[in-house]
């Protein structure tokens, strides 16, 4: 492979990164204000995983979570703090996709029908949904959300570090 | 693209960075916003603790046992969830038939048997049960000052919501037993508004007592 194919292949893979950069960021800003402008709504679903009894924890919950995402999502979109905020997505997505999963595993259980078959609205923003659909959407944005913490898609970004990057000491003088 | 220790170490740092400033900016958002949550609120009461029914019965109506209706039928495990739910709150139901015979008694008019719509203002305002009070059990605030003293005096108190799973009736009517009003005047119409619209049964949009009143001939059952 000669540099000049290298080149342009890490060329497309990077201009690939920033589509997907964008694009998460624009998912995450949808879904977040969807939520963020009916929080009731989203409080209703966020109790339906019975994974907090508190009131005040359910509340903060309900309340942070979509503007989070929102914010998340114009984090990436304008290219700032992008792989502290793609390691945060990561963080979020898993335990919240291994809920969802959860849910529905059970849901398939009591109502005996085909795991592909069950639809619920996981709270995620786009209303009712099957499940395994969501799952594979989930995955895809895991797997983009680790790609960018991996250092891609660092073009057209305003500040893609929050932090200088470390600078290898410099030699000591020659004598 | 491989990450060297300290250049992770950043990676976590930006992401406790980003979690932290988020947090502050989203808290802020939730209260700016018109339709935020007050996170001191319990907006699910009597979900933990059921408060026992009062055994003396009311005085026209009695509790229902399971109230068969055309939406649930079909399931009748749906309608014993819900039975089995509002009985674990302290709550009394209320079948269609015995909800429309309060809707026609003249105490109705006379406010001694009032109406609860425990849905949005949108949805109260594109259909509700002639003469009922909207009180969104999300947002009690404004509402609560008009309804409270109507519901305190009423002799009966139906509370509904779209029905079947909704249990924004039963927030609501725990919301006014929790202000005074005794639980045994306090009854949820199961079935809800949907049950409701799906048996033309008669409506009235925009505010209350607006006057534009119409049969739901044009809903259709679910």
């Amino acid at each position: 492979m000669t540099g000049a194919q290298t080149t342009g292949k890490d060329k497309a893979l990077e201009a690939a990164a920033v589509a997907a950069r964008w694009a998460l960021g624009a998912f995450f800003i949808y879904m977040g204000l969807k939520k963020a402008l009916d929080p009731v709504d989203f409080l209703k679903l966020t109790r339906q995983y019975d994974i907090v009894h508190t009131p005040f924890l359910l509340n903060l919950i309900a309340a942070t979570l979509p503007w989070f995402e929102t914010m998340c999502g114009m984090l990436l979109l304008t290219g700032v703090a992008v792989r502290g905020t793609a390691l945060t997505l990561v963080a979020e997505l898993i335990p919240f996709t291994c809920l969802v999963l959860r849910r529905a595993l059970a849901l398939h259980t009591l109502h005996s029908i085909p795991f592909c078959a069950v639809k619920f609205d996981c709270g995620c923003g786009a209303g009712e949904v099957f499940i395994c659909r969501k799952l594979a959407e989930n995955c895809l944005l895991i797997l983009v959300s680790i790609w960018l913490v991996s250092g891609r898609g660092r073009a057209l970004c305003l500040r893609h570090s929050l932090f200088p990057p470390r600078r290898s000491p410099a030699p000591p003088p020659s004598l | 693209m491989p990450h060297t220790k300290p250049e992770f170490k950043q990676i976590i740092l930006e992401a406790l960075l980003v979690i932290v400033v988020g947090l502050g900016l989203s808290l802020a958002a939730n209260a700016i916003s018109s339709r935020g949550l007050v996170l001191s609120r319990d907006y699910f009461p009597g979900q933990t603790k059921a408060v026992p029914v009062a055994p003396k019965p009311a005085p026209v109506v009695k509790p229902a046992p399971v109230a068969p209706s055309p939406v649930s039928t079909n399931e009748p495990s749906e309608a014993e969830l819900l039975t089995q739910r509002l009985r674990d709150k302290g709550l009394q139901e209320l079948n269609r038939a015995q909800t429309e015979k309060l809707f026609h008694d003249p105490r109705t008019r006379e406010e001694r048997i009032v109406f609860i719509d425990a849905r949005d203002e949108d949805h109260y305002k594109d259909g509700h049960i002639p003469g009922a009070f909207a009180l969104d059990p999300y947002h009690p605030d404004r509402q609560l000052e008009t309804v409270l003293p109507v519901c305190v005096e009423a002799e009966q108190v139906v509370v509904y919501c779209t029905g079947g799973d909704c249990e924004d009736s039963d927030t609501d009517a725990i919301l006014l037993r929790d202000a005074g009003v005794p639980n045994q005047r306090i009854f949820v119409y199961g079935g809800g508004f949907t049950e409701w619209s799906d048996f033309h049964l008669p409506l009235e949009t925009g505010a209350r007592n607006s006057g534009l009143t119409n049969q739901s001939n044009q809903s259709k059952p679910k």
